[in-house]
């Protein structure tokens, strides 16, 4: 059973790797990266699936050894806030346009500065921690979306003002939509996490 | 189908946590009273005080009583919510202190920075002051606004994982498998459901808050980065009026829960009572555009529907537990004393309270009567003799001396002068609402004088009265924390 399973591991790992260097090649990343929308709400939240699930094939023991030596969940959720806010601002998509070294650190950054720690820490977090982290990710992700919207100016060299304002509405949308969906697993029951934060969890939920 | 049999349950004490609660919602009440009654002494000409400091004290009284209701309604919740499920009382003193902190941030905006531009902060009011006050005042209203909903955020997050780890979802804590499904019996009790209730929307509505909280700040200090005033507006209504409606569906869980101590008899959780509570779930969410039916800017099928749901809302939650407290009282020899009169009239406030708004809500009316005095005669009603009754008959029932003791003809005198008060002082709003004097004006024509001066008055005697339940509260409080017998059984139990 023990063995199926490291199978069965190794070979999501592979896939895995696989898929982050697919993203990787220059036809992904010329056709990601040509478009605002594309760029910021898909590629970059395919890189922090990545490092999610990369977490997530992890062996608890070595998880939780991990997370020991973070400092516990709240160090990593800070550090997942911080650099996901960093690949908000409009300076850092155009420097990982023109700048190699800022396109290698969005690849390293995205999966094991934010999607990584955020699981380690995720099943630590009771329905608290976990609903005070989407519910800022919401109301920041509908702010930021109306800021892309009213700009006045545009704010990335690399993209057109129109781009710009697509990816400003699809953000709006998506923290509706993500916001209903939150609710609705809270209304059904589901992915509460555990009920005090050292009770541990499976952490097999997002909500 | 199920049957209903009265469970007697003891009379628990309330926490330290509730009573701060409670001891704070008193000074801060009685000082908005006191704003109150100036304002209305401005504009009956009884004293001058300046249209600056009418509008300073505006926008204190209107954000202070907000929050003071949120926060009492919130104590009855959290008292007798943790009865039945395991809530956080570290979570619950973050709120108040998250709470105490936004009304320093307010009152510095207020009386230090001059901000006046009235609770509703309608974009771009705060940040087109024309000198009137600086950005840095807007910015401290806005993140004292902030700060006070994100403690609300957190109390409710915490209210959600325990009413989900106890019941195993938040339909399952409005009951949806015994509303959709067979009756077993087994639905959760009534303080259950309406802090569920409460849950759902205040979260939806307080990310919106913050949301256009956060963007007017962006805007007050980049202003090219615009708002659309529509968009503001609506923003700012949703969430407004979804944690103003909020506060009576807190605190009508001191109804749910006390008068079936006084009566021995048990309010059901049926599925009437269940379906009211999810209609009204989805509907408060969607009643606020009846505020905003002078905007003709907006969609018409927005107004429309707020003209409908505003029809449809008044009624669930109002007719089942109007209804069921009548079935419960209705021949059980219940005792009066001063908390199960102050329970039971805060139905009747909320009541007679909801149907100026019933009214207004029509779109044809609303057009004349949004704007005049008719709309604080509507909510000084429901909140006053409705939601704050409901808070003054739990003070008197955590401070009862014992299930006999009686209530002093001071109290009786009090109870009395608060029921005339209000009505004398709403009322005074409702005549000056259809003689078409404005609201939120300063200074008024001397046709309506008449009529301010009736109203302070009232208000005098109104502010007597509440003088009076504070005082017994205050002066009885180490009664509150203590486990006894405190309501008063109906004669046909007593022995």
């Amino acid at each position: 059973m023990i063995g199926s399973l490291s199978h069965h591991s190794g070979r999501s790992a592979l896939a895995l790797g696989a898929f982050y260097l697919l993203l990787a090649t220059p036809i992904a990343r010329d056709w990601l990266e040509a478009s605002m929308s594309r760029h910021m709400l898909v590629q970059m939240p395919l890189l922090v699936v990545i490092g999610i699930i990369a977490a997530r094939l992890v062996p608890v023991r070595v998880q939780d050894s991990l997370l020991i030596r973070f400092g516990g969940a709240w160090p990593c959720v800070i550090a997942a806030m911080f650099a996901s806010s960093y690949w908000m601002l409009p300076r850092a998509l155009d420097a990982a346009l023109t700048d190699p070294w800022a396109e290698v650190a969005k690849f390293i950054t995205l999966p094991f500065l934010v999607g990584f720690p955020l699981v380690l820490a995720w099943r630590r977090l009771t329905l608290i921690g976990r609903g005070f982290v989407w519910t800022n990710f919401f109301s920041m992700l509908a702010v930021l979306g109306w800021l892309y919207i009213v700009a006045p100016v545009r704010v990335c060299n690399s993209y057109l003002v129109n781009d710009q304002e697509n990816a400003g509405w699809y953000m709006v949308i998506a923290s509706v939509l993500l916001f209903f969906w939150w609710l609705g697993t809270l209304l059904v029951g589901g992915g509460v996490g555990p009920d005090k934060p050292d009770q541990g969890g499976s952490g097999g939920t997002f909500a | 189908m199920a049957t209903y049999t009265y469970t007697p349950v003891p009379d628990q004490g309330a926490k330290a946590g509730v009573l701060a609660y409670l001891v704070v919602s008193c000074v801060v009440l009685l000082l908005m009273m006191l704003f109150g009654l100036l304002m209305r002494m401005e504009q009956a000409q009884m004293i001058s005080i300046g249209a600056l400091w009418f509008y300073k004290i505006m926008t204190l009284h209107g954000a202070g009583m907000v929050g003071i209701v949120a926060l009492a309604g919130a104590a009855i919740m959290w008292h007798f919510l943790r009865q039945y499920v395991d809530l956080s009382t570290g979570i619950f003193m973050a709120n108040l202190i998250l709470f105490l902190t936004g009304v320093v941030m307010i009152l510095a905006s207020v009386l230090l920075g001059d901000f006046h531009a009235a609770w509703t902060f309608l974009f771009p009011l705060p940040s087109t002051s024309m000198g009137m006050w600086s950005p840095g005042a807007a910015a401290l209203f806005m993140g004292g606004l902030l700060v006070i909903g994100v403690g609300f955020v957190l109390l409710h997050l915490d209210i959600a994982r325990a009413i989900i780890s106890r019941y195993g979802g938040l339909g399952r804590g409005l009951g949806w498998p015994q509303l959709f499904g067979p009756d077993d019996g087994n639905a959760p009790p009534p303080a259950v459901v309406a802090s569920t209730m409460v849950t759902i929307v205040n979260l939806v509505g307080l990310v919106a808050g913050a949301s256009i909280l956060v963007m007017m700040l962006v805007n007050l200090y980049v202003p090219s980065f615009e708002i659309d005033p529509l968009l503001a507006k609506g923003m700012i209504y949703f969430f407004g009026h979804v944690f103003i409606n909020a506060v009576i569906y807190m605190a009508v869980i001191a109804v749910y829960e006390i008068l079936p101590r006084y009566t021995q008899r048990p309010w059901k959780s049926n599925k009437v009572f269940l379906a009211s509570w999810t209609a009204s779930t989805i509907m408060v969410m969607f009643i606020f555009p009846h505020h905003l039916l002078m905007d003709y800017a907006f969609p018409k099928w927005f107004l429309i529907m707020g003209h409908i749901i505003g029809y449809l809302n008044t009624f669930p939650i109002l007719i089942v537990t109007g209804y069921g407290a009548m079935m419960i009282v209705y021949r059980s020899g219940i005792r009066w004393d001063m908390c199960s009169r102050l329970l039971f009239v805060s139905l009747f406030g909320w009541a007679v309270g909801a149907m100026p708004a019933f009214i207004d809500g029509t779109i044809t009316v609303n057009y004349v009567m949004h704007n005049t005095l008719w709309v604080p005669g509507h909510f000084h009603t429901y909140l006053l003799l409705g939601m704050v009754a409901m808070v003054f008959g739990f003070m008197y029932y955590l401070t009862k001396p014992n299930e006999n003791a009686p209530d002093s003809a001071l109290d009786i005198a009090a109870f009395w002068g608060f029921v005339i008060g209000t009505l004398g002082f709403t009322m005074s709003f409702l005549y000056s609402g259809k003689i078409s004097a404005p609201r939120r004006y300063a200074e008024h024509l001397p046709e309506w004088v008449p009529y301010d001066k009736i109203a302070s008055y009232f208000v005098i005697l109104l502010i007597a009265s509440v003088l009076v339940f504070i005082f017994r509260f205050l002066t009885r409080l180490g009664l509150a924390s203590r486990d006894y017998q405190r309501a008063s059984l109906a004669r046909s139990m007593a022995t």
